[in-house]
């Protein structure tokens, strides 16, 4: 099918908004799936713009920008397969191909935003100097107005070209490289989730590392259900420490004699 | 040399409004310093009637500051806090106070915020999209709504508890980030089995039967291929401290070479 000039506006529009969201409110930060599904809407394809943003959020998982450091734009990966793999009609696999590559590139559009941004600042500390505070404030407000580009841009630019080209590159395509990214899309979740053991205390806790896998490997229990059994693990954990924590030694001095 | 304090919750509900502005303004130099200039000026404004106080505090907050913006509220309001009693004596102060809180709170901020929800609330969604349920979507964004309340609430909770609380829920918090990761850690147990998919498609034939591999190794254990992958990138990337994007790409080859091979299915 080809897309519509509203559809393209619209999904451009998508994206915008979801990098606007990302460095400003925030509510739909790190959500993948979300762009996934909305473009599928969009497209007239919500259930494969829910697949395609659903195996997107678990690759991206772990995989976060702490720090002002740039991450692979995963989102925009979403918006970009779930057009491509409505339109050319070739699965989900065709759209990942465009959509990785370009979600990887997006990352040097992030970091000249930010280099841009060092240029507003030194703008806003010399208006600052000259008491000139209402345009100082005009200037910080242009940051916001513009980040959108770094993720619409490259949106708009690989669905007005995607599907032509991704045709042609997809009849060149050996089938070890699509079914190679189709394997390391089911391993990369992996270096999310090592990720995340970097930052927890693994070594202390391991254990229920092993009650979760158990719940789920062996007996089945969807992630909602084993979140519930961490979260009763959590509060008991919490409640033992706390006292000890703000008590100090006070703890146990209570002796019924 | 204390002062009257002149802010009032409808100024410090404005400055979070405003904080919004978020991580938009980042720059590699003063990181989010324009976003709490952005914030925090209509509330220097009301405290200086002096023109040129009131130009240094504007400079003082556009010094170095990075934190993770859901915790910020608290650490900025605390800081409006200082500055509002001790006035323009008081601008070292809030300085330090800004730098000296803003490396532990954006450790935990990083770790609960941006690693730890996204995490669960992610696959959530994901395990329930990849069976066409939207819903999962709508449970984290209602979590992030509700959140939300918080960071405009941070702003007062700092400016009227200011350091005593920030101090006092030191101890609280390291406690807190610690049940987090138990809920985290077993997320990540049921995720490991759930969401990394790894197989072979070798097979070796044994007289006239041929076996596949793949039934060999689920009669051990299942998902214990997912389990020693796990193993690998861990090992490589905590002891041997290969960076992700390296990590990444030998995963893509790799997965690439074994499809090609056929070792992988």
């Amino acid at each position: 099918m080809e897309l519509t000039v509203i559809q393209i506006i619209l999904i451009t529009l998508v994206a915008y908004l979801k990098m606007t969201d990302t460095v400003t409110t925030q509510l739909l930060a790190f959500n993948t799936i979300i762009c996934g599904w909305i473009t599928g809407l969009i497209v007239g394809d919500a259930t494969t713009g829910l697949y395609i943003g659903a195996t997107l959020q678990l690759m991206s998982m772990g995989v976060v920008a702490v720090g002002g450091s740039s991450m692979p734009d995963y989102p925009i990966a979403a918006i970009i397969a779930t057009t491509i793999a409505v339109t050319t009609g070739r699965g989900m696999e065709a759209g990942l191909a465009v959509g990785l590559p370009v979600a990887m590139l997006g990352v040097n559009l992030d970091v000249i935003y930010k280099i841009f941004n060092g240029f507003l600042m030194r703008k806003e500390q010399s208006l600052a100097e000259a008491g000139k505070f209402d345009q100082m404030l005009r200037v910080i407000k242009i940051s916001p107005i513009f980040y959108g580009l770094c993720s619409a841009l490259p949106v708009f630019i690989a669905i007005v070209l995607g599907p032509t080209v991704v045709n042609q590159i997809l009849d060149f395509m050996p089938a070890w490289f699509t079914n190679g990214l189709t394997i390391a899309g089911g391993l990369l979740p992996a270096v999310g989730l090592a990720m995340l053991l970097m930052y927890m205390p693994f070594n202390k806790y391991w254990s229920f590392l092993l009650v979760g896998f158990v719940l789920t490997a062996y007996l089945g229990v969807p992630v909602l259900g084993v979140a519930m059994v961490g979260l009763a693990a959590a509060y008991e954990v919490y409640k033992s420490k706390i006292n000890v924590a703000v008590e100090g030694t006070v703890v146990g001095g209570l002796e019924d004699e | 040399m204390s002062k009257e304090k002149v802010l009032t919750k409808k100024d410090l509900r404005k400055a979070a409004a405003r904080w919004l502005i978020g991580i938009s303004t980042f720059n590699y130099e003063t990181q989010l310093a324009p976003s709490v200039v952005y914030s925090v000026y209509p509330c220097l404004k009301k405290m200086y009637s002096n023109e040129e106080d009131l130009k240094k505090s504007v400079l003082n907050q556009m010094k170095y500051y990075n934190t993770m913006p859901w915790v910020s509220p608290f650490v900025i309001g605390a800081a409006l806090g200082i500055e509002d009693e001790g006035g323009i004596d008081s601008l070292d102060a809030v300085q330090d106070f800004k730098v000296g809180l803003m490396g532990p709170l954006a450790g935990i901020g990083d770790t609960i915020g941006w690693a730890m929800i996204p995490t669960i609330f992610g696959s959530i969604a994901a395990s329930m999209g990849m069976e066409g349920n939207p819903l999962g979507i709508f449970l984290w964004l209602a979590f992030t709504l509700a959140f939300l309340i918080i960071r405009i609430l941070g702003y007062e909770i700092g400016y009227n508890q200011g350091v005593k609380l920030i101090t006092q829920f030191g101890d609280k918090i390291t406690v807190f980030t610690e049940a987090c990761s138990v809920l985290g850690l077993t997320v990540v147990g049921a995720l490991v089995a759930s969401v990394v998919k790894l197989n072979t498609g070798l097979t070796f034939t044994n007289g006239d039967v041929v076996m596949e591999v793949q039934g060999l190794i689920d009669g051990v254990m299942p998902s214990l291929l997912p389990v020693v992958a796990l193993a690998v990138i861990y090992y490589f990337m905590s002891k041997k401290k290969v960076k992700m994007t390296w990590m990444i790409l030998f995963i893509i080859i790799a997965s690439m070479i074994g499809a090609a091979t056929g070792i992988l299915a």
